[in-house]
Formats: structure tokens, C-alpha cells, sequence
């Protein structure tokens, strides 16, 4: 029972973090949902665990909440891969902007003083 | 359209660590009286200093960020200015400046918003095979997602005008920006059109240029920017 109490808590926590990142990440977020809302149903019915365990042919239902466990994980590690990626875009925007504005500047000043040379 | 003059046109060249390549590229621009933009993509060799002493004007990323990301950086600094035609060329010398004009007459002619340069309606010389491969299935890949009748997917050569530069936001900052470009292009409705052009390809752009690997990297990159806003 306090395993189970355990697992439940782990998996609604990972179903709250799937709802956080539904609006970024909907393909992300609703698999796992999917993943996570299996295992809470494992973690209280195991003997249906197994029955579709041998259903699938991987044997014994305590597989199949592994295998679902890893499913999150991999989830998880794709969901991180894509903020890092999310991130990366912001860098880009804002290293942009600061090299933009640094050549525009350095452009603008022969302007100033009278240079028709300047390049756009 | 107006006929186009050289001094319209805004040649944007995205480069990193391109020292022993830039002088040239830069001054087959100048010489045609097109104006050079060279983005310096973080390089740690003198690409800047030779470029900018070539005559171009040189946007300097603070550090490496991708192709694509430097590509976005020049059309934005171009359309900042009063460039009237943007152009992309590649870094690495492989391309003719003479080819520009082709594509900017078509431009005029096809009252198109993007001219691409194909390779394969054109030359490719001393092209290796394994990359003809690469780059016809690229193609067909292309085709496939964008709807777009193109010959020549990959080509960094393409001209636009100001209204086509200001329809393109590059997210891809790696290599997959070309297939993004071909993207947008398809989803701006504008009109496009292909031209011929001679791509030459030598020991240093070959050492430069793609490799299997990185059409995986490209397909995974396409695949991930889908998963997310």
C-alpha cells in the first residue's frame, strides 16, 4: 500500500507536469499523459498489469509498469531536449539583436559624420 | 517590377571561419557593384577583418550560432537598410556572382518574389556522387512536404525581394534552415521561380560542405520543431 501510495504520487506528479507543458509541448505533454495515466492504473489494478502484460507478450505485468516507467523517462528526456532547444531560439534572438545593434551603430556613425561610403 | 541595379541588391553572406574564402567572395560582389553584407558566425580566424577590409559590412555574432541563424541576422540587417533585392550566397567561393543577375532578371521578368538557383538545371562540376544522391533525395523529401516543384533544394543561392526577405523568420540555425526556408517560401503564397546556376565544387568546399550525417541531423532537427511552439 505505501509502495502504491508512492507511485501514485510520483505519477500525478508527472500527470500535473504534462498539464504545465500541454500548451508548449502538446505532443509531448498528451503521450505523457498516456504513459502516466497507465501507470496509475497498473499501480492499482496489477493483476491487469499482467493479464495484458501476457496480452502483448512481455510476461510478467511488474515489466510492463518498468517498461511504462521508461516510457516516461524517455518522455521526460525528449521534453527537457525541447526546452533546451526552446532556449537555444531565445539565445539566438537575443545574440541577434545585440550583434544587430552593434553593426547598425558602428554603421550609423560615419553617417553622422558625413561618410557616403556606409554599406546599407 | 523595375529593372533591378546592382546597387539595389544586398549580397548576404553567412560565414565562419571562411579567412582563406571571404577576400574573394566579397570582392566578385563588389566588383559586380552589389553591396556585401558578411555575417561573421563566430569565427576564430580573421573572417571579419578580411571581410570588412574586402569592402563588405560585417555583423558579428558574439559566438557560433549556425548558418541559418546568420542568414536570418543578414536579412534583418539588410531589411534594415534600403536594399531593394536580398540575396544569400554561400562563403565558400562555390558560387558565380554572375549568376546573380540571372535570378534578379528573373525576378523582374517572372514578377516573382524568390529566385532559387538550381545546380541540376544548371552545372555542378567535379559533384560527388554520393552527394548527388544526398541532395536529389533531399529534393524529393522537399517536394514531398512543401509543394514547391523544385529541382535544387539545398542551393544557398537565392535572391528575394524586400516583401520575400520580410516573409522569411529562420528558427533552424543549423543546416535544416534550408529545407525551413523552402517552408516559408511555400506558405507566403508568393511566387517563386528556379534559374540555373553553377555551383563549383573544390577540395576546400567539399571539406566544407555536408556530409550523410548531417542530412540525419537535418531530418531530426525538421522532426523536433515540430514537437513544440
Amino acid at each position: 500500500m505505501i509502495a502504491q501510495l508512492a507511485l501514485s504520487v510520483l505519477l500525478a506528479a508527472i500527470l500535473l507536469y504534462a498539464w504545465t507543458e500541454y500548451r508548449r509541448s502538446p505532443a509531448v505533454a498528451l503521450l505523457s499523459v498516456l504513459a502516466a495515466t497507465a501507470g496509475l492504473y497498473f499501480v492499482w489494478f496489477p493483476a491487469h498489469s499482467t493479464w495484458l502484460a501476457e496480452l502483448v507478450g512481455i510476461g510478467r505485468g511488474v515489466d510492463l509498469i518498468l517498461y511504462t516507467w521508461v516510457c516516461i523517462s524517455l518522455l521526460v528526456l525528449l521534453n527537457l531536449h525541447l526546452k533546451l532547444r526552446t532556449q537555444m531560439e531565445l539565445v539566438t534572438i537575443l545574440a541577434r539583436k545585440a550583434a544587430l545593434a552593434e553593426a547598425l551603430s558602428a554603421a550609423a556613425r560615419p553617417r553622422e559624420s558625413g561618410d557616403p561610403d556606409r554599406e546599407f | 517590377m523595375d529593372p533591378v541595379s546592382p546597387a539595389d541588391v544586398c549580397v548576404v553572406i553567412a560565414a565562419h571561419n571562411e579567412a582563406a574564402a571571404i577576400a574573394r567572395v566579397v570582392f566578385g560582389a563588389k566588383r559586380a557593384g552589389y553591396s556585401a553584407l558578411v555575417v561573421d558566425d563566430g569565427s576564430g580566424d580573421a573572417t571579419a577583418e578580411i571581410a570588412r577590409a574586402a569592402g563588405a559590412a560585417v555583423v558579428k555574432h558574439p559566438f557560433n550560432l549556425g548558418q541559418g541563424a546568420a542568414l536570418q541576422t543578414g536579412i534583418e540587417y539588410a531589411l534594415a537598410g534600403d536594399a531593394q533585392i536580398i540575396v544569400t550566397f554561400d562563403a565558400d567561393g562555390q558560387h558565380r556572382v554572375s549568376d546573380i543577375s540571372r535570378l534578379t532578371d528573373a525576378l523582374v521578368r517572372e514578377h516573382a518574389d524568390f529566385a532559387l538557383g538550381s545546380r541540376f538545371l544548371g552545372q555542378a562540376p567535379n559533384l560527388p556522387p554520393l552527394r548527388r544522391l544526398l541532395l536529389k533525395a533531399a529534393t524529393a523529401f522537399t517536394r514531398l512536404t512543401t509543394g514547391l516543384q523544385l529541382t535544387d533544394t539545398h542551393n544557398g543561392l537565392r535572391v528575394m525581394t524586400r516583401r520575400g526577405a520580410a516573409a522569411i523568420r529562420l528558427r533552424q540555425n543549423r543546416m535544416a534552415h534550408a529545407s525551413e526556408f523552402l517552408v516559408q517560401i511555400a506558405s507566403s503564397g508568393l511566387p517563386c521561380v528556379e534559374r540555373p546556376c553553377t555551383i563549383e565544387y573544390t577540395a576546400y568546399s567539399l571539406a566544407k560542405g555536408q556530409r550523410v550525417r548531417d542530412a540525419v541531423l537535418i531530418l531530426l532537427d525538421l522532426f523536433a520543431r515540430r514537437l513544440y511552439r
